[in-house]
């Protein structure tokens, strides 16, 4: 059947996020700043292995963990491209937790995941309090 | 003479209450440090988190689009066979009344200039709410093949703004206009 997935690490660097995509557990992680030169570099193969996850994914629980420090537009765009898509699976079936973590005091990190989640009708999307800033 | 010039130079630009300013040609490296070191600075004054990140976003997006729609740009490869491309453009950071500006300016092609207007203008006219609601829908729309991402830039930055953004042509003698936008937060 299908082959094994190699899990996708990509270390964050200035300006763009640290990505850890654990297929076998069924656990992806945003975490960092993203503010690339050009968003569709960074997010294209991200995109990708998460099209090739979901193709296999299906009566799977998944969790993705974001904790994004600060993101341009166009990464906004890139990561509301996930959300759809992971929204999508998650009404074919899928159970997808995305859990969008902020700092207390980050009003701008906290309202951006509220927009996101506003659109998103199957899955489960939690905003959750970090620690606090630095 | 050297001295006096800089100074008086140096003073135009304290007295409008400018922190920041770069003018010249700016690639995503330069970007990088100068955001890096305002971040910095408002950090070391204690400015809270909020505050910070909305500046930040606003000269992101204003640099950004200066290296992406600069009418005024040079090219070429630099002997390691990378090829590179400058913009030219200029973004200064300052204080006025107690709070924090952004302003960027740019040469743009006379052909921009009214589909760009037409864009800030109506980024202008709306309220608060309508722009999150505005921002919400480009979010969802597929990137735009001419404008690399440009109304949802523009859309970030009246987001971010304490009040209506403020902007302006000047038409200049090669046939281009010097665009500038102003925002504060």
């Amino acid at each position: 059947m299908s082959p094994v997935m190699e899990n996708l690490t990509i270390p964050a660097t200035e300006r763009s996020p640290a990505v850890e995509f654990d297929f076998a557990a069924g656990r992806l992680s945003l975490k960092g700043e993203s503010y690339p030169e050009d968003a569709s570099a960074v997010y294209g193969p991200i995109f990708q292995a998460l099209e090739a996850f979901l193709a296999t994914a299906t009566e799977r629980t998944v969790r993705f963990d974001f904790e994004m420090i600060y993101f341009n537009s166009s990464s906004a765009k890139a990561l509301m491209n996930m959300f759809l898509r992971l929204d999508r699976a998650a009404a074919a079936g899928v159970t997808v937790v995305v859990n969008w973590v902020s700092a207390a005091d980050d009003e701008t990190m906290r309202e951006f995941g509220e927009d996101f989640s506003e659109d998103l009708d199957h899955l489960t999307f939690n905003l959750v309090e970090s620690a606090g800033a630095d | 003479m050297l001295a006096k010039d800089y100074r008086s130079f140096k003073r135009a630009l304290d007295d409008r209450g400018i922190i920041f300013s770069f003018s010249g040609y700016l690639s995503e490296g330069i970007l990088y440090s100068l955001g890096d070191a305002l971040r910095q600075k408002m950090a070391i004054e204690d400015t809270d988190v909020t505050t910070i990140k909305k500046v930040f976003s606003v000269f992101i997006e204003q640099a950004q689009n200066i290296i992406r729609y600069s009418a005024e740009k040079v090219q070429g490869g630099t002997g390691g066979g990378r090829a590179v491309e400058l913009s030219s453009g200029m973004v200064s950071i300052g204080q006025e009344g107690g709070r924090t500006f952004i302003v960027c300016g740019n040469t743009v092609l006379a052909e921009d200039v009214a589909k760009l207007r037409a864009r800030l203008e109506k980024l202008r006219d709306m309220d608060r709410d309508a722009i999150k609601a505005y921002y919400k829908e480009q979010l969802r729309e597929p990137p735009e093949e001419d404008s690399r991402g440009a109304t949802i830039g523009l859309i970030e930055i009246a987001r971010r703004a304490s009040e209506p953004i403020a902007f302006d042509f000047e038409p200049l003698d090669n046939g281009k206009s010097f665009f500038c936008l102003k925002v504060l937060i």
